[in-house]
């Protein structure tokens, strides 16, 4: 019955089209959707997920990485208190304004560290080395901002915040949720950017610790609460985890995005159902005949499942193959698009479903095709 | 001679209380392997709903039908695809064949649903549209074909996996009076050559004379034989 499948599907060329171009809607749009979302969320979490570190205090009620607020440094005492904690560091998060060769300014996201802490921000060097950063006013940008910012040549000089730097080092493909370019430069450097929005120098936007063993992270998180009561401390995984609901429920974003991506599936389906059903209607003759001529109700199901199914797998393939084409384009553009084997596998098998399930209206017209009626068609 | 085919006795009721409808009422046939039998009868008569009863497409209300020297009116539905694969062959007054099929194609499809030798298939489709002088034919769609050489792709179908019974439900209406003897002629060469039993359901005064045996049908019961 597969091989009465194949022949049918591909001799009626302009229904198989028409299914195709269904399939590949509802694929590259919930592919795009998925991989824009998991991209972004990607960006939200970038530094936290790179950061070797197990354990993150920030400030009380902090609601994402990005919107950091400063409290005391010296809260670092408390962490090292810590026996199972094996080396804890200081980070800064904070904002300035980037002048541009054109006289306008640029909003950029400051991370500064101690370059000598092992921290492993920033990664992807292109150029330079973080450790240079240690001299003065020296920073690290990523490549991406060029869109944003211009040309970014090493050993050039920057205005930020009327500060002037040193540009000694280029990063590759580090974002941030709010699409602002990333800065790195030291610490003492970024501190002195907290002053100007009025805080003092002592304060850090992050301490974080990294313990003996990873499994005792809840445990340590749980006993520093205790300590640090005007503080949050989160685990690794419960702050990318406070980060990424952040995002994706308080802004509405996530809703938005899986709405798009459903609506892509309904309307693929929609076009797929209708096809093979009108598929199926035009042939009923046919069908009953070989419900006549002996054929049972899973050998005429085969052919249905069957031709939704190459139709699925060959419209899933080609808009796949189109999303991997256009990734490129859609990234210089400035979207980050998170695809990996794992999202491709398992949006085919949602696909898939999809169109097996948009069969069901023509599987239950066969089921209930008298082969009587063939005598009267 | 053992009939391959026997209705003893079968009726067929529709509907119920006042929408009762007799289409068959207590018809006893038997059909016999080399033989023609033609079911004639005005509109409404019973004949189509009587040939799908021989043909194990819709089962009596009352009576039996027994194929081969058994009853298979009261086997289970499941069993009723597999006796059909069997026994029957079909041919039909509006051909249907599978438009997005060659003619090869229509009765290979036929071949292996019946489980034919995957290694024959299009060997012995091809041997049986050869049969019906449609050897050029066989990689024509049906949409390229005359309504003659449709039929004829229906007949070559109709002996795929070589059942003994070919049950043909006006056979000849959509063809033109000498497409329709041709076709009746391949109906009638089935019976005498293959050894086929052969019912065949029409109002054509050509299959009287080509019959062995008339049967007339008139309100669901047996009018003469």
């Amino acid at each position: 019955m597969y091989w009465l499948a194949l022949k049918t599907l591909f001799h009626e060329k302009g229904r198989l089209i028409i299914t195709l171009i269904g399939i590949v809607f509802s694929t590259v749009l919930s592919l795009t959707q998925i991989a824009m979302y998991l991209g972004m969320m990607g960006n939200a979490t970038s530094i936290l997920r790179h950061v070797d570190a197990d354990i993150w205090v920030a400030a009380k009620n902090i609601q994402n990485f990005d919107f950091a607020n400063p409290f005391p440094e010296e809260r670092i005492n408390r962490v090292n208190a810590i026996p199972d904690v094996v080396w804890s560091d200081k980070l800064i998060l904070t904002w300035g304004f980037l002048k541009l060769a054109n006289g306008g300014q640029e909003q950029v996201q400051i991370i500064g560290f101690n370059p000598d802490s092992g921290i492993d921000v920033p990664w992807n060097i292109l150029a330079g080395n973080p450790e240079d950063l240690k001299s003065g006013r020296y920073m690290i940008i990523d490549k991406t901002a060029e869109q944003r910012v211009g040309r970014l040549e090493l050993n050039t000089i920057w205005e930020l915040n009327e500060k002037r730097f040193k540009l000694v080092g280029l990063s590759e493909g580090i974002k941030s949720f709010t699409t602002s370019p990333i800065v790195f430069m030291s610490y003492n450097q970024a501190q002195g950017f907290m002053t100007m929005t009025g805080r003092k120098s002592n304060h850090a936007s992050f301490i974080v610790a990294r313990l003996k063993d990873k499994g005792l992270s809840r445990d340590v998180a749980e006993t520093l609460k205790v300590s640090l009561k005007d503080n949050d401390v989160f685990t690794k995984k419960d702050f990318i985890y406070k980060t990424v609901m952040y995002w994706t429920v308080q802004t509405g974003m996530g809703m938005g995005f899986f709405l798009t991506a459903i609506l892509g599936l309904i309307v693929g389906g929609a076009i797929v159902g209708q096809t093979v059903y009108a598929n199926t209607m035009e042939h009923l003759r046919e069908f009953g005949t070989l419900k006549a001529l002996g054929a049972r109700n899973s050998d005429i199901y085969k052919v249905i499942f069957a031709q939704t199914g190459i139709s699925a797998v060959a419209g899933y393939t080609i808009g796949s193959v189109l999303i991997l084409l256009a990734k490129d384009g859609i990234e210089k553009a400035g979207v980050s698009l998170y695809l990996s084997a794992g999202l491709f596998l398992s949006l085919f098998f949602v696909i898939l479903l999809t169109c097996l399930l948009s069969a069901y209206f023509s599987v239950r017209k066969v089921r209930t095709l008298d082969p009587a009626t063939v005598f009267r068609m | 001679m053992t009939p391959i085919l026997e209705l003893r006795n079968i009726t067929r009721i529709y509907g119920e209380g006042d929408n009762r409808v007799i289409a068959v009422d207590s018809v006893t046939l038997s059909l016999n392997r080399q033989e023609m039998l033609l079911i004639m009868g005005p509109s409404g008569s019973g004949k189509t709903t009587l040939l799908s009863m021989m043909g194990c497409i819709l089962r009596p209300t009352d009576g039996e039908v027994i194929i081969d020297n058994k009853v298979v009116s009261d086997s289970d539905e499941d069993m009723l695809p597999d006796i059909r694969k069997q026994y029957f062959g079909f041919v039909f007054q509006s051909f249907n064949l599978f438009p997005s099929l060659t003619a090869v194609d229509n009765v290979e499809l036929i071949l292996r649903l019946k489980k034919h030798d995957r290694k024959k298939l299009q060997a012995d489709a091809l041997r049986l549209i050869e049969r019906f002088g449609l050897a050029k034919r066989g990689d024509f769609y049906p949409s390229d074909m005359s309504g003659g050489e449709k039929q004829r792709v229906a007949l070559a179908r109709a002996l795929a996996g070589d059942p003994p019974i070919i049950l043909a439900d006006e056979p000849t209406a959509n063809l033109d009076s000498k497409t329709g003897l041709d076709v009746l002629r391949h109906l009638k060469g089935l019976a005498v050559e293959a050894q086929k039993a052969i019912v065949i359901v029409s109002h054509d005064p050509k299959a009287e004379t080509m019959a062995d045996r008339v049967v007339y049908l008139e309100d669901g019961k047996i009018k003469d034989k």
